[in-house]
This record gives C-alpha cells, structure tokens and sequence, in this order.
C-alpha cells in the first residue's frame, strides 16, 4: 500500500467534509475557467469584427458610439450623414472605396443594413477575410436581401424565400413593411461576426420601403395617445431615413391583419436565383437615398488616415465624425478592460477562499488525526512519511476539485453555448484547454499544494512531539 | 539483545531528567515483564526503546546497536525494522480493513517485507495466517476494524506488530481493556507467536498480577534513579 493510497483511504473515511473542500474548489474552479474563456473568446470576436477599414465616418457625436452603431449594430446613431456628403467625401483623392450603411430597420430583431455591393466587395473582418458566400449571390435589385448565416440558419430561411422587413428596431416593431417583401438571392458564410445576424438589403429598397406611398402616408408628426405609439414613435427616433416621422401611427393599423411572418415563407421563388443581375439596375440599386447612417471608408495608403481624418472632422456642410477602428476598438476594449480585470480578481479570490477553505478543514481535522498519526509512527512511519502523507491529501483534494471544475466547466459551456451565441455573439467552442487555461489549473494546483504543506508541517512536528505516545 | 547504560533522559525545557536508568538488561528471547504504574516514565522509557525520543546521554544497546548513535531518520528506520508495537488502545487505522491494518508496517520496512516474502506468503496471506494463528477467523478479517470487538482488535494489533519477524515486540498495557481470561488467552498468544521465531517481548503494565507469567519482572520506579 503506497502513502496515496493510504491518503485516498484515510479521507474516503472524512467523505462529507472532504467531499465539500473538493466541491468548493472544483466551482471555484469551474468560475475561473468559465470566466476566462468567455473573456478571452469575448475579446477575440471583439477585435475580429472589422478590419481592413481605415476609417468609420458618421454624424457626429462619440467614437465609441459610431462604433458601436456601425460596428456592432449595438444602440442608434442619432443623426445620419447627407447622401451629398458622402457622394463628396468619397470622390476625394486618396479614397480607395467606401461602403455606405443605412442601418435603424430590423427583421425579427435582427438589424438590417442597408449598402451596396461595395460591402460584398471590400468589407472585411478577422485577418482581412473577405466575406465569402455560402449560397447566391450579392443582390442586384431593390426587392432582393443577402443573409448572415446566423440569420438563415435561425430563421431557416432559404434561398428563394420572401421576407418582410420592419420599420425600427426590435422584434416588437409596430410597422411593417409589407407591401416589400424581398426575396432572399445570398446566404454568407459565418465570421462570428455581427455579420452573422443582419440581413443586407439594397440601399434602395430602404429608400423604397419608407417611400411607398401606401406605407408611408404624410400626415407630419402628430402622436396619438396609446401606449403602444409611444413604443412606436421611439423608433423613429432610432432610424436614418431622414423621414422618421412620416411614419405614421396610421400605419400600424393599417397593417395589424399581416402575418408577422411575411407573405414568402411558402412560396420560394426560385426564378430570383437563377436570373442574372441586369447591368442596368446596379445604378438603382444604390439609388439616391437622402441620408446614410455612417460609411466605412478604405484608403489608398494608411498614411492619409489622419489627413483625411482630419478633414472630415472639420467638413464645412455638416457635423461628422471619422474614427479609425482599431483605435476605437482598443479604447473600447480598455473600457470593458476594467470590468475584465475585476471578474479575473474576483473569481481569483474565490479560488484562493476555496483553497483556504481546504486549509482550514485539514487543519481542523489534524487535531483529531494525531492518534492516526502516533499510530502510522509506531509502525514505522518517519516524520516526512507524515508530512508526505499531509502534502498528498491536498494535492489529492485540489487535483480532484480540479478535475470535477474542469468536467463541471465543459458541462457548462455546453449549456451555455447557446444562449451566449444568440445573446451576446459570443461563441464558445468546446475545446480542449488552452495553454493559459492550463497554466490556470497549474497555478491552482500549486497554490493547493503550498496550502497542504502549512498542515502537513504541523503534523510534521505533532509527530515529533507526540512519538508514539498518544495525548488525547 | 536490549542492554541500557547510565540513561539520562531530560524533556526538552525541562529542569530535572525525566529518567536515569543506570543498568537495564533483556536477553534475546526472554519475556519480560516490565511494572511501570502512570507516571513512572513509562511512556518516555518507551519512546527512548524504540527510538522516537534521543536520550540526553547514555547508551541504549540494541540489537548491537547503539540507538544513541544513530541520527533521527536511521532510528526511525530501525524501528520499523525490529520492533513491533502493541498499544493499550487506540491500535488500528479506522478506515483500513484488519488484513491493511496489519500489513501496514511493512511499508515502512523493506526489510519485514522481505522477511514475509522470504516465507513465501505474499503480504496478505501472511496477514491472514497471523489473524489466524491468533484467533480471528476469516470472516472477521473482512470486517470494518469497527465492528471488531476491543479483544478482537488487540488480536489484529498483536498480529501486526509480529509481521515480519521483528526482533522486539514492546506491548504497552495491551490487557488493560480486557477481562481476566481473555487476557490471559491474549497473552498466551503473544508468546506462542514469539516463540515461533525467537522474539524478545517486553510486556509493560502496571497490573502486577501478570507478572508472574513472564520470565523476568523488572520494575520501572526501582530502576530509575529520578525521585518522582
């Protein structure tokens, strides 16, 4: 019988408060580990999102909330950029290509993005990928929709399928615009982006939808009393279109019989994958909306970054705002660095409570264990065998609380993978352990050992005094 | 086999010795009977025996070896080696069964280890035929040590501390718990076993109506030179 053997059994005989030691150590564990690996992977889709653009420009008002809004389609930019801007601006020498954004609709909550092919073209994200498709092909015409794979998969959307878009944002959008469905002619492939869950429409077919003049009667700005208005009227408040409040409230009972679903879920139209882009209606498919909300722009070298920066913070016919995304990024991501570091400490010191935890029950116990160990010293035990057989129990308990963390983690990120993917954006692999995540367990480990060998020396020393006699 | 010169032994802080035996002697095989009442020193002469204390001066012969000489670690080892222990109570590991319980010491001693396989037996069948030998039939083996009653568990302590074949085997008021005859039976036993290979055992207790059972009677507060 070998002294872990002799340790294993000499605390199969404590089980209970063993069994709690390990069981506080192993969700200290699994908190650390979970924590980690959801900021790590929170940061890596972070700075995945965009990259390639030198600068975002939009109306002005704060870096990170541009960001945000053109980025991540988080929040609304409040004001939206001229259409006669933007045709200026990207004209300029030193432009390489622009892509112009009309975001502030959504389609079952998912934001919907207005552009132009130039997305599908110079658009990148992680180390410079382009954006590839899955199925189709980037759209022609006003009524045709390209989808993040995210969006096609949740929806089960097809190719073929028609959809509907709604006015503002939100699952709970009061207008519809049904008199547009758009059929669906591209799936793109994932990035693990908010790519995945927009739905890319022709600038035109925004202009188209808040223009139709059935959707969009013209009575100016009046709100009437329900609730349910009030709702409605903040939307405007979120969209670009430039004529937020011609939408009326009117409308929302006028559109109270649709199927929320749309018209085009049954009937795919297979004609829309098959017929080819007539060159004629790319000039349409930009259109010439009134406003956009923000454009990515792409220079011809990086060393006119900051001149052109410059130059559009000081634009004369109206108030923008360029930022450079990597900067803006970073200072977001130090931001939420702070809330990082403090989650880090946090679970830090769960794990060091749990372990004290194990100090305080190995010492506890060890008054009571110096008959055992007088006993272990007659037959012949030396003191180190002692001191080995004290090191070894919480080397033992940590390794397991370990283990069972590790099992207890990988439980979890099963069951969470989901909701954080479809919440959040955070998608989470069930890997194996990375190199830091083990150099976690690592450190955890030897704090463990260190912590058994502050009881193991004290047995040490009973053992040295007791002899063989035992005090009790 | 046991022979103990000018013995001088002080606790560390303390003003006077704790023990000073002038003259102690044991030959190998003999069964002595040592009359040590609480408070005699009892325990300490025991710790200096078999090693876990150093005395202050003096030399303790064992074996042909000076156990004064040796350092901490070479007397720990020796007395896994050659002695085997008997305690009043309190003998035995709970959460091992009485088979582990007595096959314990040899993981502390290569040489016992050897000494059973030299035999033949693997360790736990030489465990099993001393539980036997001493009584305790094979179903009890497998029990909880907790189950066993108080004579059932010296058994399994006496067994324990013969496996192996130490040289001594010091019993410190093993019968203490048990009633007349058993203690009696419990005696037997020891010295059938020792017997069998020629272990000198050193029998102390303060119940001098066992003394007459052993080959020699020696008495603790005679010997010892310290007023108590």
């Amino acid at each position: 019988m070998r002294l872990v053997t002799l340790a294993t059994k000499s605390m199969l005989n404590r089980k209970a408060s063993v069994l709690l030691t390990l069981f506080t150590i192993a969700i200290s564990v699994m908190l650390l580990l979970s924590i980690e690996r959801v900021r790590q992977e929170a940061k890596s889709s972070f700075s995945n999102t965009v990259s390639g653009t030198d600068l975002i420009v939009g109306a002005r008002s704060g870096d990170i909330q541009l960001l945000l809004s053109s980025v991540f389609r988080i929040g609304h930019a409040n004001n939206s950029v001229s259409w006669e801007s933007y045709q200026d601006i990207r004209a300029q020498r030193g432009v390489r290509w622009s892509i112009p954004m009309s975001l502030g609709d959504s389609h079952k909550g998912h934001a919907v993005l207005g552009t132009d092919s130039a997305y599908f073209e110079h658009f990148r994200y992680g180390k410079k990928q382009n954006l590839t498709f899955a199925a189709g092909r980037a759209f022609v015409n006003a009524q045709e929709v390209v989808l993040g794979s995210e969006v096609a998969s949740k929806m089960h959307y097809q190719l073929g399928q028609q959809i509907v878009i709604s006015h503002g944002m939100g699952n709970t959008s009061f207008h519809h615009h049904d008199d547009n469905p758009m059929t669906i002619v591209g799936i793109l492939a994932p990035t693990g982006t908010p790519v995945d869950k927009t739905v890319h429409v022709p600038l035109a077919a925004i202009e188209a939808m808040h223009s139709q003049p059935k959707s969009a009667p013209r009575m100016i700005g009046k709100p009437k009393q329900s609730t349910d208005h009030n709702n409605a009227h903040e939307h405007n408040h979120g969209h670009n279109h430039g004529h937020a409040d011609e939408h009326k409230h009117d409308d929302s009972h006028d559109h109270n019989h649709a199927d929320e679903h749309g018209h085009g879920h049954d009937k795919p139209d297979t004609a829309a994958v098959a017929v080819p882009a007539p060159a004629h209606l790319h000039g349409d498919l930009i259109g010439a909306p009134k406003q956009i909300t923000a454009f990515l722009m792409g220079l011809e070298s990086p060393l006119y970054t900051l001149q052109i920066r410059r130059n559009i913070n000081n634009y004369k016919a109206e108030p923008l705002l360029a930022i450079m995304p990597g900067v803006t990024l970073r200072e977001l991501w130090r931001m939420l660095g702070l809330v990082e570091k403090i989650l880090l400490l946090f679970s830090g010191v769960v794990v060091l409570i749990s372990l004290l935890g194990m100090l305080t029950t190995l010492l506890a116990t060890l008054n009571q264990r110096r008959r055992e160990l007088a006993i272990l010293r007659s037959v012949g035990a030396r003191p180190r065998h002692i001191f080995a057989l004290m090191t070894s129990e919480a080397i033992l308990i940590t390794a397991a609380g370990c283990a069972l963390g590790i099992a207890l983690f990988y439980t979890l990120i099963a069951l969470a993978q989901g909701t954080l993917q479809s919440q959040f954006g955070i998608s989470l692999s069930i890997s194996l352990l990375s190199h830091y995540e083990l150099m976690l367990i690592g450190v955890i480990m030897a704090a463990g050992t260190l912590m058994g060998i502050l009881p193991a020396t004290r047995a040490y020393f009973y053992s040295l005094s007791d002899g063989m006699s035992i005090k009790l | 086999m046991l022979e103990i010169n000018d013995l001088i032994f002080r606790w560390p802080g303390a003003a006077d010795a704790t023990l000073h035996i002038p003259k102690l002697e044991v030959a190998a095989g003999e069964r002595v009977f040592l009359h040590g009442p609480s408070g005699s020193g009892k325990s300490t002469l025991l710790g200096l025996l078999s090693g876990i204390n150093k005395p202050e001066s003096g030399h303790i012969q064992l074996l042909d070896t000076d156990l004064a000489n040796l350092s901490d670690a070479a007397r720990d080892k020796f007395r896994a080696d050659h002695i085997g222990t008997i305690f009043q109570n309190f003998n035995l590991l709970p959460y091992l069964s009485p088979i582990e319980n007595v096959m314990l010491g040899c993981n502390f001693s290569k040489l016992r280890t050897q000494r059973v396989s030299a035999s033949g037996n693997t360790l736990t069948q030489q465990a099993q035929q001393l539980l036997q030998a001493l009584g305790l039939s094979p179903e009890i083996m497998l029990r909880s040590v907790s189950q066993l009653s108080i004579g059932q568990q010296q058994r399994v302590a006496a067994a324990r501390a013969f496996i192996g074949q130490p040289e001594l085997i010091i019993a410190d008021e093993p019968t203490s718990a048990l009633d007349a005859d058993n203690r009696n039976t419990f005696i037997e036993l020891l010295f059938q076993q020792a017997s069998q290979y020629g272990a000198t055992i050193l029998f102390v207790s303060h119940d001098n109506s066992l003394a007459p059972l052993f080959d020699k009677q020696l008495s603790l507060v005679e010997m010892n030179e310290v007023n108590q």
